[in-house]
């Protein structure tokens, strides 16, 4: 084979860090249920109205046919992750400058969900709080968790994702107050309308690219393909539920209007002991985030170590002041709103539309390669 | 081999030696310590040295185990003949200076027939110690009563009787320089996981420091992370909490001297856990774990919830609710930090005060505290009256863990918690559960994840972790901590259900 131009690929992993395939399933459904998921019904609402669920089931599609390509590139390798994939196929020097490429834009998505949590807390929560106040609290609880390595960080997305499920059941309030007259007339958007509605959906799905790094430290390969699928599954199924229940429960003006329309939802939850349940929903919304920011400041991390052989803890600290930075500075709604468009479509092109276009090329590349452990493990 | 023949021409220049000199060297080893005895006695034409501390040894088995039998004799003694004829069974012959002290230190005495080639010692310690009593420490109304005492014979002795099994390894090690403590680790050699026990024995091993004030300590010292907040052994003053985790493929610690037994490894859920539950039904069994959860929820948590909550979060009390709340807080003039501060500083020192008070003083003190104060600082207005309540709760709800070390965390870990929530509300309260969950993650207990079987997950140590099920389905010991055997007995009942009046 090829292997002998530059370097190595495959990536060495100790026994005691690798993790089971079994937590992939929560590592992708947590990732992609991150920030976007409060706000993604009203984005897809107006690109295809009444019709958005079918975006969502096209989305859903797509990505499970994303998760099906990534993992056959990963596949054409022993152990490898995206970084030393690109390296091998591109070269030493183009497949560093694409890895900081993927570093740089984790570091954009990780401002991005920092600053849509933050701006949800002063809208609903407390609307005078400084934002630097907030952003220290999230990145020293970041800094935490990534410095105890992989295992805290799954361990931490496996619990945060049981602490955060129970919010589902009370969504039976506004379900129980749909109205099914807002889904008629059924099929009006165009084609073209609904797959830029697919592409709205995007922003949620961000996440799905921690299968190319995670992926090496597998420790049971043949189950991760079921584990991501039934991941990107699980994401389809909640992005479809909270998408439906809006465009029931809201009219159409009203979803337009609304930023954060999941969040919105359960405003209206009431109980004897408790009066506005949404204080407690954006509360309880840290422990969704938290994965999501400390997954992308592992990879961000574990890249720069990768790559440029930086000490993974300097690398920690320097990667929590800058996003403390950045997050500080981004206030005005606008910006944030336009910011995260931005990252959003980054997000597209990068996390959906790269692999795609790196599928040919590993195939003609290691077309020789078969896996030689395959029926081994 | 060069050594062992310098040691023994050593001890050729040590013996044989004259009694006068023996004597000498003996008390100077000694520092002419006024409890150091040395009796010459002439029998026959030998003559003979018997020397002891007199505060170490048991005087009335010196009397009729050694002196008489030895002064009744008329002819000559030799060494040999005293190993034979005397009646007891742990002679050792010593002929290093140190090993003597050694062995005189720990209630020998000691015996030299003059122009020997060495001198024998006789074991017959007393130590005065308390007798077996009921633990108050860690109370069960159900199941045995006994507890460890300071005495580590009385203590294996329990263990030893429990688990009357010649599969119980008890290893014996010795720790401490300067005062040398001896140490045992149990564990059962047909379960117990060999690299536990072997993390375990290095670390004993391995420790080098001058004392050991007791088994609790030792575990500061030996234990995963000496930064956390969370106790990372289990220490039980109960021997069959002691045995029961052995028999459960845990690894054991006895320290000569202390009342309390180490078990590890140990996980957070297992501080909630006592051996209560297992002699309930299963069902009751089960209702009392999940409450002592609900009340570490409860005592962690609803003081900084109340706190956020009226500090910041007014919205999320109900209208009804709120009204009460108004009028009881209307006199107070402090915020509602302070005045949570206050009330979980004054349980404190209620605690504190009644557990140094003798038993007596103790309970007046509760009367005081709970009823004078209490009544007292609503009425001058320095407290809510559902504060009070809340601060009761959680309080109360602290003591139901069955490990005080456990309780004790959970009250301390309160007041950061209280002061986040009265600086950052829900969000505050919210951030440090997360990095407590975060925290906890990280912790490991002889190197086992600390929030086993929630992470890593392993559904099938629920039971018996989280809840009870009924013998006849919970048949299996912990798969997460991998003892050799997991089956404890097995599956008798047949799962086919009868149909009605059949």
């Amino acid at each position: 084979m090829n292997r002998g131009i530059s370097v190595n690929p495959n990536v060495v992993v100790k026994p005691n860090l690798r993790i089971k395939a079994f937590y992939l399933f929560f590592i992708i459904t947590s990732l992609q249920t991150g920030s976007g998921i409060m706000g993604v019904p009203r984005y897809i609402f107006m690109e295809a109205k009444q019709d958005a669920w079918i975006s969502v089931l096209i989305a859903g599609g797509l990505i499970h046919l994303v998760v099906a390509v990534m993992l056959v590139i990963l596949n054409k390798y022993e152990n490898a992750d995206i970084l030393g994939i690109q390296m091998d196929i591109f070269g030493k020097w183009i497949g560093k400058l694409l890895g900081t490429g993927y570093i740089i834009y984790f570091f954009f998505v990780l401002v991005s969900v920092l600053v849509d949590y933050i701006q949800v807390i002063q809208i609903f929560v407390f609307p005078r709080v400084s934002p630097w106040l907030l952003s220290l609290m999230l990145i020293l609880l970041i800094i935490y968790a990534v410095s105890g390595g992989l295992r805290v960080a799954v361990g931490v997305t496996f619990l945060f994702f049981f602490f955060s499920l129970w919010l589902l059941i009370f969504l039976y309030k506004p379900i129980s107050l749909m109205d099914f007259e807002h889904f008629q007339p059924v099929l009006q958007a165009s084609p073209a309308e609904l797959l830029r509605g697919a592409r709205k959906t995007v922003y949620s799905y961000i996440g799905l690219e921690i299968l190319f790094f995670i992926y090496p430290f597998i420790d049971n390969k043949r189950k991760a393909k079921q584990s991501a699928h039934l991941g990107v599954l699980l994401t389809t199924f909640l992005i479809l539920l909270v998408t439906v229940i809006c465009i029931g429960y809201f009219s159409g003006r009203e979803l337009v209007e609304q930023i954060w329309p999941v969040l919105v939802l359960f405003k209206i939850v009431e109980y004897a002991i408790i009066g506005r349940f949404d204080v407690l929903v954006v509360t309880e919304w840290m422990m969704v985030i938290l994965p999501n920011i400390i997954f992308l400041t592992w990879m961000i991390t574990y890249s720069m170590k990768r790559l440029y052989k930086v000490p993974q803890r300097k690398a920690l600290y320097a990667v929590g002041a800058t996003a403390f930075v950045g997050a500080g500075l981004v206030k005005n709604e606008v910006v944030i709103l336009n910011y995260i468009d931005r990252v959003a479509t980054a997000g597209f092109w990068i996390a959906f539309v790269y692999p795609m276009l790196l599928f040919p090329i590993v195939l003609i590349k290691r077309r020789k390669y078969t896996k030689q452990k395959d029926g081994k493990d | 081999m060069k050594r062992s023949k310098e040691r023994k021409s050593k001890a050729k220049e040590m013996f044989p030696l004259s009694i006068a000199d023996l004597k000498k060297q003996l008390s100077d080893a000694m520092h002419d310590n006024p409890d150091f005895q040395l009796q010459e006695f002439q029998v026959g034409a030998s003559k003979i040295l018997v020397f002891y501390i007199t505060v170490m040894i048991n005087k009335n088995q010196l009397n009729s185990s050694i002196l008489s039998p030895l002064l009744s004799k008329k002819n000559d003694w030799t060494l040999a003949e005293i190993r034979n004829k005397l009646p007891l069974g742990n002679a050792a012959l010593q002929t290093d200076l140190k090993a003597i002290m050694d062995d005189l230190i720990s209630g020998a005495v000691g015996i030299y027939v003059e122009n020997e080639e060495g001198l024998l010692t006789y074991l017959i310690p007393q130590q005065e110690h308390r007798k077996v009593q009921k633990s108050d420490k860690e109370s069960t109304v159900l199941g045995p009563q006994d507890a460890f005492t300071e005495s580590l014979d009385t203590n294996l002795n329990q263990v030893r009787w429990r688990l009357n099994s010649n599969d119980l390894v008890s290893e014996k090690i010795i720790v401490g320089e300067r005062v040398k403590t001896e140490i045992r680790l149990m564990y059962l050699k047909s379960l117990a996981n060999e690299t536990d026990v072997q993390t375990m024995r290095q670390r004993l091993q391995n420790l080098v420091m001058d004392e050991i004030e007791d088994a609790t300590p030792l575990t500061y010292f030996i234990e995963d992370s000496s930064m956390s907040i969370f106790p990372q052994f289990y220490q039980t003053e109960l021997p069959s909490r002691f045995t029961y985790s052995i028999t459960k493929g845990k690894v054991g610690v006895l320290v000569d001297k202390s009342p309390t037994g180490i078990i590890a490894p140990t996980t957070l859920f297992s501080f909630f856990e006592s051996t209560e539950d297992v002699f309930m039904r299963w069902n009751v069994g089960s209702f009392i774990r999940i409450l002592r959860f609900v009340a570490l929820i409860i005592s962690a948590l609803l003081t900084p919830a109340y706190v956020a909550a009226v500090t910041f979060h007014y919205e999320i009390i109900p209208t009804p609710l709120l009204t009460s709340l108004g009028s009881s807080r209307a006199a107070v003039p402090f915020p509602p930090v302070i005045e949570a501060m206050f009330l979980e500083l004054l349980i404190e020192l209620l605690r504190e005060a009644g557990a140094r008070l003798p038993t007596k003083v103790g309970q007046t003190i509760g009367i005081v505290g709970g009823i004078v104060i209490g009544q007292a600082a609503v009425a001058a207005g320095l407290t809510s009256n559902i504060l009070i309540i809340v601060v009761a709760i959680s309080a109360l709800a602290s003591f139901t863990a069955p490990s005080y070390l456990i309780g004790s965390t959970i009250r301390v870990i309160r007041f950061p918690m209280i002061l986040l929530s009265g600086f950052l509300g829900l969000i505050g309260v919210m951030a440090g559960i997360c990095f407590l969950v975060i925290h906890l993650l990280k912790v490991t207990s002889l190197g086992r994840p600390y929030l086993l079987p929630a992470y890593p997950f392993n559904y099938k140590d629920f039971d018996n972790t989280f809840y009870r099920l009924p013998n006849f389905i919970s048949n299996l010991r912990s798969v997460s901590f991998r003892p050799k055997d997991m089956i404890r007995y097995k599956q008798k009942r047949t799962k086919k259900m009868k149909d009605i009046d059949e």
